[in-house]
């Protein structure tokens, strides 16, 4: 067996042997799925380190082709799927809101395997399949992990968001298929197709709706934040956080660099799209009161700096955005690990209600501040150079515009994660807090291990742009320069500008909330204009998805209905009625009366000699 | 006359003549002789038809145009089921038992006569002894139902007679005989038709009448609901499709319908067919009465034999041969179910029975692979005749009748479904409450009847050679 399989078999069958393994059974079923999760990862090593000859399997003769290729990025990529399975399966061993162990690690091992497949897929429709597949178990993931109508409810949410851009995904790769003349996407970039005709150009933006959607970039991030606070920790830190990011970005890249050469106009649509979702998120989150929730947010805004990066269409942005893929996902998945052991330990997410946490989950407190240090971009960890490598891809372009709206972000970042360590970790704690301990060790050891990556891709930022970030450029042939390394330019003044700068506003809306670092982003949420802004939003009147629940399907499905109610009556009541009026006329015909039968029977004789005689 | 079955036809008229001297004080030994005489016919006909080298040459050793034997072979297993079925039905007390078997025996006889004959004249003489016969059998019960069922038939089917002892005079005169060769001969020859396709016309319409195709159909209902119980499946199962709709494939195939003779005719014919489809499938969906029901249903069923042998084209005739035989089967099967409901239930009123599949469920089962053979559903027998039918009607061209052809086979299904629920399904009544299954002996024909409906629709391909041979040898 070619060893390409193994990260995709090996969790797809172990999660079907789960379901075979009784509820009662106490740590059997977690440690098989951590086990799982492991030898996925030493194969996934393995893969990236000899690059495993690719697996064909023809499919409808030979015209579907089943091909799994592990070049660099592909390679790269399952690598990284498999490090964040395994430190999530390790982190909910002892993780109680999980739901079912037995359905989430199923779950778990489920999206690991598709995952694994869409990543290593070469042809566009064997991806689709991993991908479709992915969407199933997003929607029992969310589904499971809570046993409330909400959960059931943000499931739909989220399955109905991607599903419709899932559609819009396949119906990019037919259409680009179709126009290639093949449906593998090495044999379309050795002929990359131009958007300069109307027909490729639907293709691209269909392909674009289908990877951002699946980041989770505005404006489809809308279940996500629901998702937060009606599933559980380690499915936020698994999916949201890791999986989907890893895929969405990954395919944008793929469309946008390896199987399409895009032009000014889609750079422009790319970068707007990249900063928009940058500052709607980020601004959203800055005003959050729920942990999960205020995470979550986070990393829809951090989609956009990837967005933004592949967006810049030039080799530094490009790979900006594929270290600040990896990065992010290292970061946030710690952040919401943290999130869940803080909500394991204290009981709650609410920020009012924690405080002064430090002391009593000490390392939890330093795993916080180095990932928060690292999402907000404070040298020198991982987010500081992945986001200088944006920047720069950004300036290079010379819309200078973008770049000032990422610093936008990156200052309201920083704001938003002061506010949130000042209220969950330091701080005056509250009465019921005075026992709260440390997490268990399980959940430690992963949280320990991302926070480790974030920093050692920070000083050592070579090491993953020289082993995974330029052999990915090079596989899609893009020549790079030189990418990493500190520079103490005009980027990192600004940067440090930023850092004091959201000091500052920390400082001013402590001061403005009273004293409580919960409160300290009220002066923004307050403020004219946006105070009306957000009661809108919270309202949900900008999240597609409700207005569209809200106001377009009751009256289409209305009149759907009625539509159902006619075609019902036609083939229902209609030829009943007709049929029992001819019957009922019949019966009361055939009385019995001898005249009238010979009557008939002499009439019909009569018309029927005068026919055959020549009557006409 | 086809001298190779006359033996089929002599053997049943001599135990119709030995039955009232030898059962004259034993009323048993009647219904052993009847059924002696007819299993023996069977077996006969299995010998000659069945044999493995028979079926290897594809019936190719097949005496006669085959189409013969295939209705003799009908019409001894219907009659036997019959008689069987009666052994154990009829009263203790039945003043003329050994009359009734002796006429069941005698319209056997008359029924062979009916398809081995060679020319119209006797082909007319044996159609009045069986319809003598059958006035007769009709009121086997003395009941007021049944002196008024055999009237109306004996009234209304006499305009039948009169026409085709007209159209046989006519055609004597302009064609200057009778056989059924000298008509084909003269159909084929390219003479202008005239007063012989009159004549023709006017036998058919004799025909039609006595196969009760609409608007001709008055007197059915009444006479099959008022028969004596089984006689009714006798009747509606073989007399009158042998009496009226074989004579009407006969004639059909006579009159070269598939080469565009006798075009007007063929127009007529087919056109009524599907009239009667119709008119008896929507009378039917209203129908309370389980016998009146089944009544119109074989109304309905005979328009498609009928419309077929209008269409006259070959894969029409094999579709319309097939729907005969399989009306036989499936049709009995319901008027044998009627009659053992009628003795357990006490009536056939459907809106005072219900829910007796618990009680008879033999009776259910079977009831329900008849209806939907009768219905068209797959793989029953009754799914290819029609299949065949719809298919010949479609190459001709005639999308319209195809189409209507399969709607109102889904208006069979729906009247017999509501039957099925009405007498079977659903909850007790009253009346259902003390019927129990009837005995072994009356469901045994039935359970056959049922086999062979299953078997014929799995077997279709061996029956599909031997229904062609019979297309082919009648038509060329």
């Amino acid at each position: 067996m070619n060893i390409i399989l193994i990260p995709i078999l090996l969790p797809l069958l172990t999660g079907l042997a789960l379901l075979l393994i009784s509820e009662k059974t106490k740590y059997l079923k977690e440690l098989l799925g951590i086990g799982a999760a492991a030898v996925s990862l030493l194969a996934a090593v393995n893969i990236l380190l000899v690059h495993p000859a690719p697996l064909h399997h023809h499919w409808l003769g030979t015209a579907i082709s089943f091909t799994l290729i592990a070049d660099n990025l592909s390679a790269f990529l399952l690598l990284a799927v498999s490090l964040f399975s395994l430190a999530i399966s390790v982190y909910s061993f002892s993780m109680p809101n999980k739901g079912s162990a037995k359905w989430f690690y199923f779950n778990l091992l489920m999206t690991q395997g598709f995952a694994a497949g869409a990543a290593l897929s070469d042809n566009m429709v064997a991806m689709l399949f991993f991908w479709e597949g992915l969407l199933v178990f997003l929607y029992t993931f969310i589904a499971l992990s809570q046993n409330t109508h909400a959960a059931k409810r943000t499931a739909m949410k989220a399955f109905l968001i991607n599903a419709v851009t899932d559609l819009c995904l396949l119906a990019g790769v037919t259409i680009t298929g179709y126009i290639a003349g093949t449906m593998s996407m090495s044999d379309i970039s050795a002929n990359k197709l131009t958007l300069d005709y109307g027909w490729s150009l639907f293709a691209y933006v269909l392909l674009l709706i289908g990877a951002v959607s699946k980041a989770g970039a505005f404006p489809f991030h809308t279940w996500i934040p629901d998702a937060a606070t009606d599933s559980s920790a380690p499915f936020m830190a698994y999916v949201p956080a890791a999986i989907d990011k890893l895929l969405g970005i990954y395919f944008l890249a793929r469309a946008s660099v390896y199987l399409f050469t895009l032009n000014g106009t889609m750079q422009l649509v790319l970068m707007s799209l990249g900063a928009v979702t940058i500052l709607v998120a980020v601004m959203m989150a800055f005003v959050q009161k729920d942990y999960k929730r205020l995470l979550s947010y986070h990393a829809v805004s951090q989609t956009g700096y990837m967005i933004l990066g592949i967006g810049t269409l030039n080799p530094v942005g490009i790979a900006g955005g594929l270290f600040h893929m990896i990065n992010h996902a290292t970061y946030k998945s710690c952040l919401f690990m943290t999130a869940g052991s803080v909500e394991r330990q204290a009981g709650t997410g609410e920020l009012s209600k924690l405080g002064g946490l430090f002391r009593a989950m000490p390392v939890t407190g330093v795993c916080f501040l180095i990932a928060a240090a690292a999402i907000s971009g404070i040298a020198p960890l991982n987010g500081f150079f992945s986001k200088e490598l944006v920047y720069k891809g950004t300036l290079d372009t010379g819309y200078t515009v973008f770049f000032l709206a990422a610093e936008l972000g990156s200052f309201l970042t920083l704001a938003s994660f002061l506010k949130l360590g000042h209220s969950v970790f330091f701080g005056a704690r509250p009465e019921g807090m005075k026992e709260t301990k440390e997490a268990p060790f399980s959940m430690l050891l992963p949280m320990l291990t991302l926070a480790g990556i974030c920093v050692a891709f920070g000083f050592g930022a070579r090491f993953p742009i020289e082993w995974f970030i330029a052999p990915s450029l090079a596989g899609m042939n893009i020549e790079t320069g030189l990418l990493w390394g500190f520079h103490a330019d005009k980027l990192y003044f600004v940067s440090v500008i930023v850092i004091l700068a959201a000091v500052m506003n920390h400082l001013f809306g402590l001061s403005a909330g009273g004293g409580k670092p919960s409160k300290s982003s009220d002066h923004i949420h307050y403020a004219p204009v946006l105070k009306e802004t957000y009661a809108l939003a919270e309202r949900k009147v900008f999240d597609l998805y409700e207005q569209t629940m809200d106001r377009v399907v009751p009256p289409v499905s209305l009149a759907l209905f009625k539509v159902d109610r006619f075609f019902d009556w036609t083939i229902d009541a209609l030829p009943g009625g007709v049929a029992s009026f001819f019957g009922g006329a019949s019966r009361r015909f055939h009385n019995g009366s001898y005249p009238l039968y010979m009557a008939l029977t002499i009439a019909g004789a009569a018309v029927y000699i005068l026919l055959a005689g020549g009557l006409k | 006359m086809d001298k190779g079955l006359l033996a089929y036809l002599l053997i049943p008229l001599l135990s119709a003549v030995i039955i009232p001297f030898a059962a004259k004080n034993r009323p048993k030994l009647a219904d052993i002789l009847a059924n002696v005489t007819l299993l023996a016919g069977l077996a006969n006909l299995a010998w000659l038809a069945l044999r493995p080298s028979i079926i290897r040459g594809e019936f190719a050793d097949i005496p006669g145009d085959g189409l013969s034997l295939l209705l003799v072979a009908a019409i001894y297993l219907v009659a036997f089921c019959v008689t069987f079925f009666s052994a154990w039905f009829l009263d203790e007390h039945l003043p003329n038992r050994q009359a009734y078997y002796s006429l069941i025996l005698v319209s056997v006889a008359a029924m062979c006569g009916v398809v081995t004959t060679t020319d119209f004249f006797t082909l007319y003489v044996f159609i009045e002894v069986l319809a003598v016969t059958s006035f007769a059998l009709i009121t086997t019960d003395e009941s007021s139902g049944g002196i008024e069922g055999a009237l109306k038939y004996f009234f209304l089917t006499f305009p039948a007679s009169a026409l085709i002892i007209v159209g046989i005079a006519v055609m004597m005169m302009s064609l200057g005989g009778l056989s059924f060769e000298s008509l084909r001969i003269f159909m084929a020859a390219d003479a202008p038709a005239g007063t012989v396709t009159f004549a023709a016309a006017l036998m058919m319409l004799g025909f039609l009448i006595k196969a009760g195709v609409a608007p001709f159909h008055a007197w059915t209902p009444d006479a099959y609901q008022g028969a004596y119980a089984p006689v009714s499946a006798y009747l509606a199962g073989i007399v009158t499709k042998i009496s009226g709709v074989y004579a009407i494939i006969k004639l059909a195939t006579l009159l070269r319908f598939f080469d565009g003779r006798a075009q007007a005719v063929s127009e007529m014919v087919m056109f009524l067919g599907m009239f009667s489809i119709a008119l008896g499938a929507l009378a039917a969906l209203k129908q309370t009465n389980f016998k009146r029901m089944l009544a119109f249903s074989s109304i309905s069923q005979v328009g498609y034999i009928v419309l077929a042998a209008g269409l006259g084209t070959p894969l029409a005739i094999m579709g319309a041969v097939f729907h005969l035989l399989n009306h036989a089967t499936f049709k009995t099967v319901l008027f044998l179910n009627s009659a053992s409901v009628e003795k357990s239930a006490g009536t056939t009123d459907m809106d005072k029975l219900g829910g007796l599949e618990h009680s008879m469920p033999w009776t259910s089962w079977t009831s329900i692979v008849a209806l939907l053979s009768t219905a068209g559903v797959p793989p029953l027998s009754g799914f290819w005749s029609k299949l065949l039918i719809i298919l010949a009607l479609w190459e001709s061209g005639l999308k319209t009748y195809a189409v209507l052809a399969l709607l109102f086979s889904i208006v069979t299904l729906a009247y017999f479904m509501m039957m099925q629920k009405k007498v079977f399904f659903g909850k007790k009544t009253a009346a259902a409450e003390s019927s129990p299954e009837v005995s072994a002996p009356l469901l045994a024909p039935v359970v056959l009847m049922s086999a062979l409906i299953v078997a014929l629709g799995l077997l279709f391909p061996y029956f599909y050679t031997y229904v062609k041979m019979v297309a082919e040898r009648i038509i060329l």
